[in-house]
């Protein structure tokens, strides 16, 4: 069995502060990109293991509509998945906004979907490694509509040992558009992390 | 305009994917070989020219977006490849399984030189992929019909069959919501009862056994039985259990489907029962009979007897009390006969004042003391008249038939009239 890392107080005020600013920049990444003006929520923090991050995805996301799910990874010495929820109604709100078209159809929705996901997650991870001084690589999101909030098959899912769950709200009231962002690591990643934020530590207090 | 030759040229040229690099005003800055075999276009033909030129169809209000994204973000933007290709058309040549005319494209927009505002963006063909996933989806949506069908004809079967399911054990673990209407059983309220106790105590352990050995060898067994419905009321059933292994082969559940056969029990039992006694009629006692007779194991102190009765004087009765008085002693005699005898044995109302017995298991002297006992039963009977009974007994020996075992029976009672009545005869 792997051993559990230790997030001190300090840890997780330097991820909660280095997020923070993650979400500053990705607000105004979409206001520049997308012309859509709103607000980002300041992110929780959450250790956890795969039961606990499915029972919290179950007390984020209603239970009550379709959502379309966007998943997309990003490697390097910080790893891991982010996931961007929205409501299928969202979507469609998304899909008016970006084609500019009163009924956008299924593939302009999904694009709208994966664009919007991209600049969340090169925003606010990208700022995250940048902050730590490591690059990390994207890859192709992929998106699927999934009815009601049963996001985490564990059937599917190895048990990892710990999930760090880093999770927040978008809200664009113009465009009626909100979302629920995580962003997970696991196991090995979680240490990665814990080192990179001590060697940001040590920088701040050298 | 020529390609120049080096070594990332030749590196690009060499990929298995096409890459181009353009500008924010889509103007085409290079264009590799993979573009060039596949478009039909060549280097020459692109580079310094816009790509509107050659792909008017293509949405730019979203690639101008996605582009600007990519350059502002330093990260790279993605076209979703999971419907439709909504970048450049590119024919595909795959005529023998192709589901698409046009390679599905997976689409990176990459930076390239930021401050030039240029891109790369990567083209992968993933129809392999793309028609793969769209021959799941459709074998996705054959197996949800399925699906749907089965638990159609699961809940069809569930509401109208008596079915019930047992462990390796005949523990039962699943009962069908007919089978629990039917007997007025609760939902889960048989699960984890042996299977044994909701069947009727009238079904010999021995026979119960033998079903479950017959199961253990992974046959399948068939037969009637009682069971006992919540009310207490026992109902017949036609049964067919199964054996069910694992994928090991070890038996690991049995399954029973039942029929109520109420109705034809009823009938059966009006087709084999004397009305009056309800003893067995004739009927019935003559197919026992024949099946004693086709046993082969019978020895001369292991062997089986029939043994007649008569009522002595009983047209008396009949001639001074009335025939319903008559049948009243008719009625007294069968049960206090039935009474007497045990388990195993049998009784009939031959016809008229006439009893007829098949004794199993007994020898000679075991079946006159059988016989006795019953001629001590009814001597003991107090009615409102004495009623007495001769019995003639034969025991079946080797080569005997229906017919020659009946006749020395009849014999037997003959004698037993003649020489004084209420006696027991052997012949």
């Amino acid at each position: 069995m792997l051993k559990r890392v230790e997030f001190s107080g300090d840890h997780l005020d330097v991820l909660r502060e280095l997020m923070n600013i993650a979400v500053g920049n990705a607000t105004a990444s979409i206001a520049d990109l997308l012309q859509a003006f709103g607000t980002m929520h300041i992110p929780k923090i959450a250790i956890s293991d795969i039961k606990g991050l499915k029972q919290y995805m179950h007390e984020t996301i209603p239970n009550e509509s379709s959502h379309y799910v966007t998943k997309q990874l990003f490697g390097g010495p910080l790893g891991g998945e982010f996931i961007f929820v929205i409501t299928d109604e969202v979507a469609i709100n998304l899909g008016n906004h970006l084609y500019d078209v009163e009924a956008p159809n299924d593939a302009d929705i999904y694009d709208a979907v994966i664009e919007l996901t991209n600049i969340l997650s090169a925003t606010m991870i990208s700022r995250l490694t940048e902050e730590l001084n490591i690059k990390v690589q994207f890859f192709l999101p992929s998106t699927e509509i999934i009815s009601g909030n049963d996001l985490i098959y564990l059937e599917e899912t190895a048990e990892y040992s710990q999930i760090i769950i880093i999770s927040t709200q978008m809200e664009f009231q113009n465009q009626n558009i909100n979302g629920h962002i995580f962003i997970l690591a696991k196991d090995a990643m979680i240490q990665s992390l814990k080192d990179l934020i001590d060697q940001k530590l040590e920088e701040l207090y050298a | 305009m020529k390609k120049p030759v080096d070594y990332p040229n030749i590196l690009l040229d060499a990929l298995e994917h096409g890459i181009m690099i353009v500008d924010e005003a889509f103007n085409v800055m290079y264009w590799n070989q993979w573009l060039e075999i596949n478009t039909g276009h060549d280097y020459s033909n692109m580079v310094g020219k816009s790509l509107l030129t050659f792909y008017p169809e293509i949405d730019y209000r979203t690639l101008q977006r996605k582009i600007r994204t990519t350059l502002r973000l330093n990260s790279p933007t993605f076209y979703d490849a999971s419907l439709t290709n909504r970048f450049i058309p590119i024919s595909r040549n795959k005529i023998s399984s192709s589901l698409l005319s046009t390679m599905q494209l997976q689409v990176t927009i990459s930076p390239y030189i930021i401050d030039q505002g240029m891109v790369m963006i990567a083209v992968y063909d993933i129809s392999d992929l793309h028609e793969l996933k769209l021959t799941l989806q459709k074998q996705m949506e054959k197996i949800a019909h399925l699906n749907s069908e089965l638990q159609h004809d699961k809940q069809i079967i569930d509401d109208n069959l008596l079915i019930v399911k047992t462990d390796g054990d005949f523990h039962i673990i699943e009962v069908s919501k007919a089978f629990n209407t039917f007997f007025g059983f609760e939902k889960n309220e048989l699960e984890d009862c042996e299977l044994q106790l909701i069947c009727s105590d009238k079904i010999p352990v021995s026979e119960y056994a033998q079903m479950k050995n017959t199961l253990q060898n992974g046959q399948r067994w068939s037969g009637e039985i009682e069971i006992i419905s919540k009310n207490g009321q026992a109902i017949w059933v036609d049964a067919v259990v199964t054996p069910w292994s694992n994928n090991s082969g070890s038996l690991n559940s049995y399954t029973a489907i039942y029929h109520d056969i109420t109705d034809k029990k009823r009938l059966e039992l009006l087709a084999t029962t004397d009305l009056l006694t309800k003893l067995s009629n004739r009927y019935k006692f003559d197919e026992i009979f024949d099946i004693m007779l086709m046993r082969e194991h019978w020895k001369t102190d292991d062997t089986f007897a029939i043994v007649m009765a008569d009522i002595d004087h009983f047209k008396q009765i009949n001639d001074i009390y009335g025939h319903p008085r008559g049948d009243e002693v008719l009625v007294q005699i069968a049960k206090v006969l039935s009474q007497t005898l045990q388990t195993g044995d049998v009784i009939a109302r031959w016809g008229g004042e006439e009893f007829i017995f098949l004794l199993s298991h007994v020898s000679a002297s075991k079946a006159i003391h059988v016989a006795e006992k019953l001629r001590m039963a009814v001597e003991q009977l107090r009615l409102f008249v004495d009623v007495r009974l001769s019995f003639g007994v034969s025991l079946f020996v080797e080569g005997d038939t229906h017919a020659t075992l009946l006749n020395r029976a009849d014999t037997a009672l003959y004698k037993a009239k003649k020489n004084g009545r209420n006696r027991v005869e052997i012949v």
